[in-house]
């Protein structure tokens, strides 16, 4: 068991590849998202041959003290308490303790299909406002039911247009909301966006982003209807926020095709720290801002830079990882912030300074 | 696990077959009835083998019954032109403690969930549809889980029933977040059959 007692501004941890630094982080987005960051799945973040995992912290939220707890064991219901109050449900917590995580994979996010990009707003949204999550959770057992139906009518040979009708029935109102917040979001989300890429990029070039949904062109309902016999041959439901996209431009283009590495780099910083305004600016509340190995290939301008810029008052606690010790030494004393640094060694952690 | 005879075993896993029996309570009930005089175990036996194979479901409503129609549907002093529609025979059970209902019932042996591979011919709904007009039942009455798949069952239901002259109504609830059939007590189960509300199956007009 390891215990971190965190400096107010920057908390670094270094330490070589391997060592552990990245489950330090993992750690505290777990206790604020009820999941990892690295894989959703529980069994894979406990320890081989380990029945579970236990994580506390207490976290400070205008000068009130709360005590957050985690009790992962295989197999089991994870229990979330704060407080020494079990939640009745892990919803309740998520957005507490808002966090946004910036990760070396991040490019990911404009590079690969538009999963990636939707567990980006679920990730965001659901911190905003806890209905969402209900809806999404309603709204995904729902399309579940949905497919499962057309399967079966697919290996029967058979069709059940009322019982069809009575599944379609129930993504109408989570997906109105889904829609509705999304929209609304997403859009607050893109000013965010050109502002931060603008100050990191220094003016370069514009860019914006847009929520796109087959629901802005036409009732859910009446598309569910339209692709009925689309979705009975391929037996899943093809239409619905399920499918919605957030695509990413540079000047009037697509990012994932015309932007170089550096721009895509400097883009999904800004869309991250976009994230960052968002919660802040809505929850009245500085989110966790969790920075991992990112400064691994730039330069010491770049980094200082990154490190102002931080430093800012619009921005809250920050922990870091990074494998540079004397790097972060270096920075620890130039800026005029409570600055800690960890040294992790083999999953432990080895001496703080 | 060893056991030190196979009579023994075979006891061990018959009760381990029980749902929430895991092996270890299964031998505490086991070595109980070692302790007892034999005509413990022979009742315990009878009554188990009795119950299953001479019990019957009722033809109208699918209740458990000694007869061929339940004493719910052959009772005096009940309201045969409602139906209260529950999933199981559990839920009878509950509701007729609540000594608010006086009408039928009709059980439907689950909910609708493609997932669960129950689809609509699984459960006892066309006996259901056959009994309204020949009946000449008045309300029915939805008493299902405030889940997805009872909503989904509820809106089934009132489809297959659009052409009746027949009320329907559903138990009030709050906002369900996809829980199980909570009621926190009797008193609030009689309530809630007492304060039943018109079910509306527009969906524009109950989100407004
Ligand atoms: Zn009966």
């Amino acid at each position: 068991m390891e215990t971190f007692s965190f400096a107010e501004k920057f908390n670094c941890f270094v330490g070589k590849n391997g060592a552990g630094k990245t489950n330090v982080l993992d750690a505290i987005y777990y206790l604020c998202m009820c999941k990892s960051y690295i894989s959703g799945i529980d069994k894979n973040v406990v320890r081989q041959g380990q029945p579970g995992f236990r994580l506390e912290a207490s976290f400070d939220v205008d000068e009130k003290e709360m005590q957050v707890v985690a009790k992962v064991r295989v197999r089991k219901k994870k229990v979330f308490e704060c407080n020494r109050e079990a939640y009745k449900r892990l919803a309740l917590h998520i957005g507490r303790f808002p966090v946004v995580m910036i990760a070396p994979d991040d490019t990911s996010l404009a590079r690969e299909g538009s999963e990636e990009r939707r567990r980006f707003i679920n990730n965001t949204l659901s911190q905003l406002d806890p209905i969402y999550l209900n809806q999404l959770i309603i709204y995904n057992r729902a399309l579940n039911q949905r497919n499962a139906a057309l399967k079966q009518f697919a290996e029967d040979g058979s069709f059940n247009l009322s019982l069809m009708e009575a599944l379609n029935r129930q993504l109408l109102e989570p997906a109105a909301y889904i829609y509705q917040k999304r929209k609304e979001w997403m859009g607050q989300l893109e000013v965010l966006l050109k502002e931060n890429y603008a100050f990191i990029s220094n003016k370069q070039e514009a860019v914006s982003c847009r929520y796109e949904s087959k629901l802005s062109q036409a009732n859910f309902e009446d598309l569910l209807l339209q692709n009925l016999d689309k979705d009975r041959y391929l037996q899943r439901t093809t239409a619905g926020i399920h499918k919605d996209d957030l695509v990413f431009y540079i000047g009037d283009k697509p990012l994932k095709r015309f932007a170089s590495q550096g721009q895509l780099k400097t883009f999904v910083l800004a869309l991250k720290l976009a994230q960052y305004h968002l919660l802040q600016k809505n929850k009245d509340q500085f989110p966790l801002l969790l920075l991992d190995d990112i400064f691994d290939k730039l330069d010491a301008s770049r980094v200082a830079q990154l490190l102002d810029l931080l430093s800012e008052e619009r921005f809250g606690q920050v922990f870091l990882t990074d494998t540079h010790e004397e790097r972060m030494k270096a920075m620890a004393e130039k800026i005029q912030h409570h600055f800690s640094i960890f040294k992790i060694e083999n999953g432990q952690l080895k001496n703080e300074m | 696990m060893n056991f030190p005879s196979k009579l023994i075993e075979d006891a061990v896993t018959a009760f381990s077959q029980l749902p929430g029996v895991g092996k270890k309570t299964a031998l505490r009930l086991v070595l109980h009835m070692l302790q007892e005089p034999v005509e413990i175990s022979e009742q315990f036996a009878d009554a188990i083998v009795d119950m299953r194979k001479k019990i019957k479901f009722c033809a109208h409503c699918h209740n458990v019954s000694d007869d061929t129609i339940c004493s719910i549907c052959s009772g005096s002093g009940r309201d045969k032109t409602t139906v209260c529609v529950v999933e199981s025979i559990r839920d009878i059970m509950a509701i007729e403690n609540t000594n608010q209902y006086k009408g039928l019932y009709h059980v439907l042996g689950g909910v609708i969930s493609p997932i669960e591979g129950v689809s609509p011919k699984d459960l006892n709904i066309d006996t259901f549809i056959q009994r309204i007009p020949k009946e000449g039942i008045k309300e029915i009455i939805m008493a299902l889980s405030p889940t997805i798949e009872g909503d989904t069952t509820i809106f089934y239901l009132s489809r297959q029933l659009k052409d009746q002259d027949v009320k329907i109504t559903t138990l009030a609830r709050g906002i369900s977040f996809g829980g199980e059939l909570e009621y926190a007590d009797e008193m609030t189960l009689g309530r809630s059959i007492m304060t039943r509300r018109l079910y509306d199956n527009d969906i524009n007009k109950s989100q407004g």
